[in-house]
């Protein structure tokens, strides 16, 4: 093993293949004992998709045929109407046989819905010629509220910060902020802040990992000239993030809780915002992240817990960011821990990040 | 499912034209759904397309939630159906007793009762069926935020009246929850003044010794230490005045001189595990901020962390060594 300190365990490599297979899995079907995914089918699509391109096998373990029809599939879930365009999750509250593209007021586009399949389409490296780009700023209009939140669908009361999040980065694809009062927008994430120095999920609500990646990322995301946090306020910040990687290298999602792979995208996300993403111990993150693996693909939240697509999803994301040393034993076992770069603010890989930007922008 | 009755078997639902779920041929994570599933699925899909509220639509809902409880559509249809038909919400809050406890960490089963409390309005019991609820997950955030929503929505001081009671229980029960810790901060600084707490400096005071007094019991707990760090912001007391009693937690237990009872410095239990890395943090803070000479006891400290006392953010610890030293040289 090599002498330097943090090398001082041995890390096994990373199941690239059997993770490919995990989600592959995923996205040819679910056991019905998962059917309470069918409300964020788009997600899952995206969670999916999402790790093959991570792991750089969107053009291996797919075809041009597969790649073609499941952009065919997303576009069905665009639909429009009085409160503008946007995606829903999935059919399931599609009411006849031909691929309907107008809304009822029971089948409507979904704000978390509509980022994810965004993403996912940039994936596929679809060109975007079929975005209702304008009514999507009617749907994100529809669903701002009068204190600066977001609901998951027009006129729904379900609101917290992760729908204010998918408006920002839906606004910056765009180009266009048009669709959104950023001001109030930005009233309500400071609202959302803890004594800890974390941002809850709605205002009153204690600091949590994942609301706090997102209100960092939104506040970065915004189109304002200055930062609305103080510098003290960002140092607060950074030094409660930090408190949450464990000594098992994991970060939990709250002030003494359990480690959980999601947070080391959430929490290590949020400290790469903040320009402190080498305050984070990327060996010990991946050694974590090692025994999270399941032993036929995928990876869980906790070791010996079952793999899910959200949990492979954000722990390959995490180790975008956090590539881990490698020592010399290692290096010849392959490079299984290497990764292409992420975008940290929209949540992709840098180059599917690019290709979104260029292609989904409103031209001026 | 061998027993179930098809919706078309049922007395009563002759008249509903079900609908299939349209899918093209490829499509993304479909769910292999059951046979149930899809029948009640399909007269939901015809109820809908007829926009039908009756007292059947609830026995088919219910059905599709005890399914799918994330189904948002069938819940958002459910309520504007209960207050169509005007229902009894008392009843369909008794049946959403029993769905939270099942599905505690569905979003919607809290969306729906917050949808319900707004009508009803007595919220008084529901804080006692969160304390139930506690019972089988006493850190569920939904449930958390779902009381903090009831008591600042409502804002009724017989409602506030046993929230300091009910916290210091669940801290007595788990000494390390922060959900509690976080909720006695939102009671007491932010959510206005209560009954009996207008006397403010004896609420601070009152504050400090309870969290001093935690931590002698269990030192190593960064929800107690995040507490005393935010009421003494919040109150815009320099962290210095803790020194007193912050230092014996940064010293071994051999070192250990104070048997004298003080209740504002309330020294470690004779079983903590010292030194605490969280008190050496806060004291490395006082130094930090008194700057000049003392910025150097700082680094000291920091270094005893990253290098001993809490090697897990030895990155951070020299992050914060150079950041010192870099002001300590402008």
């Amino acid at each position: 093993m090599s002498g330097s300190p943090e090398n001082d365990f041995y890390l096994p490599p990373l199941a690239r293949v059997a993770h490919a297979g995990h989600v592959k899995r995923c996205l040819s079907g679910l056991p019905d004992s998962q059917v309470d995914l069918d409300s964020g089918r788009m997600a899952v699509a995206f969670y999916c998709l999402g790790s093959l391109d991570l792991l750089n096998m969107v053009q291996v373990k797919t075809s041009e045929t597969d790649r073609e029809s499941w952009r065919e599939w997303i576009w069905e879930q665009q639909i429009s109407g009085n409160y503008g365009s946007g995606f829903r999750p999935g059919p399931f509250m599609s009411r006849s046989t031909q691929g309907a593209t107008a809304h009822t007021d029971y089948d409507t586009p979904h704000i978390i819905m509509t980022y994810t399949a965004l993403l996912t389409l940039a994936i596929l490296r679809d060109d975007f010629s079929r975005l209702d780009k304008k009514g999507i700023l009617s749907f994100l209009k529809a669903c701002q509220r009068e204190d600066g939140s977001f609901s998951t669908i027009p006129g729904s009361g379900e609101t917290d910060l992760r729908t204010l999040y998918c408006a920002f980065v839906i606004s910056h694809l765009l180009d266009d902020w048009s669709g959104v009062n950023v001001e109030r927008a930005l009233a309500f994430i400071a609202s959302c802040r803890t004594y800890e120095g974390g941002y809850g999920q709605s205002p009153f609500c204690e600091a949590n990992g994942g609301t706090t990646y997102i209100a960092m990322a939104a506040i970065h995301l915004a189109p304002v000239t200055s930062n609305p946090l103080t510098p003290s306020e960002k140092q607060k910040t950074i030094d409660w993030a930090v408190h949450k990687q464990h000594p098992s290298g994991g970060f939990c999602g709250r002030t003494n809780k359990v480690a959980d792979a999601c947070y080391c995208f959430w929490l290590g996300g949020c400290l790469k915002i903040l320009g402190a993403g080498d305050l984070v111990d990327s060996r010990s993150l991946a050694s974590f992240l090692a025994t999270c693996q399941f032993k036929f693909g995928g990876i869980a939240k906790a070791p010996g817990e079952h793999p899910d697509p959200y949990h492979t999803y954000l722990s390959l994301a995490a180790l975008s960011m956090f590539p881990p040393p490698i020592s010399a034993t290692e290096k010849s076992n392959g490079s299984s821990w290497t990764f292409d770069p992420l975008d940290p603010l929209i949540n992709a890989r840098e180059e599917t990040a690019k290709w979104a930007r260029s292609y989904i922008a409103i031209p001026r | 499912m061998t027993d179930y009755v098809r919706y078309v078997d049922r007395p009563g639902w002759d008249d509903v034209v079900p609908i299939e779920q349209y899918e093209n041929g490829s499509p993304l994570a479909p769910i292999f759904y059951t046979n149930e599933y899809k029948d009640v699925a399909n007269y939901f899909r015809g109820i809908v397309k007829t926009g039908e509220k009756s007292e059947r639509v609830l026995e088919l809902t219910e059905h599709i939630i005890r399914l799918n409880p994330a189904h948002y559509t069938a819940w958002q249809y459910r309520y504007e159906t209960l207050i169509a038909i005007d229902a009894d919400l008392e009843k369909e809050l008794k049946l959403m007793d029993e769905l939270a406890i099942t599905h505690l960490k569905t979003y919607q089963v809290w969306h729906h009762r917050r949808l319900l409390m707004l009508k009803i309005r007595k919220p008084i019991p529901e804080l006692r069926f969160i304390a139930k609820t506690f019972l089988v997950d006493a850190k569920n955030y939904h449930t958390w935020s779902y009381r903090q929503w009831l008591l600042a929505y409502f804002n009724d001081e017989d409602l506030w009246a046993g929230e300091l009671d009910f916290v210091e229980q669940l801290l007595y029960a788990d000494i390390r929850n922060n959900s509690a810790w976080h909720h006695r901060f939102f009671t007491v600084f932010q959510s206005g003044v209560h009954d009996g707490e207008q006397d403010r400096e004896r609420v601070l005071k009152r504050e400090l010794i309870y969290v001093k007094q935690s931590i002698s019991l269990v030192p190593n707990n960064a929800s107690a230490w995040n507490y005393l760090r935010g009421v003494l912001e919040q109150n815009s007391i320099p962290f210095s005045k803790m020194i007193t009693f912050v230092q014996p937690y940064t010293l071994p237990m051999e070192e250990q001189t104070t048997d004298l009872v003080d209740l504002d410095n309330p020294p470690p239990s004779k079983t903590a595990h010292l030194p605490c890395a969280l008190a050496i943090e806060f004291l490395a803070d006082v130094y930090e901020a008194e700057g000049g000479d003392s910025m150097l006891k700082a680094t000291e400290l920091w270094k005893s962390l990253g290098n001993e006392h809490d090697v897990a953010h030895k990155k951070y610890w020299e992050y914060r060594i150079r950041e010192g030293l870099r002001v300590l040289q402008t």
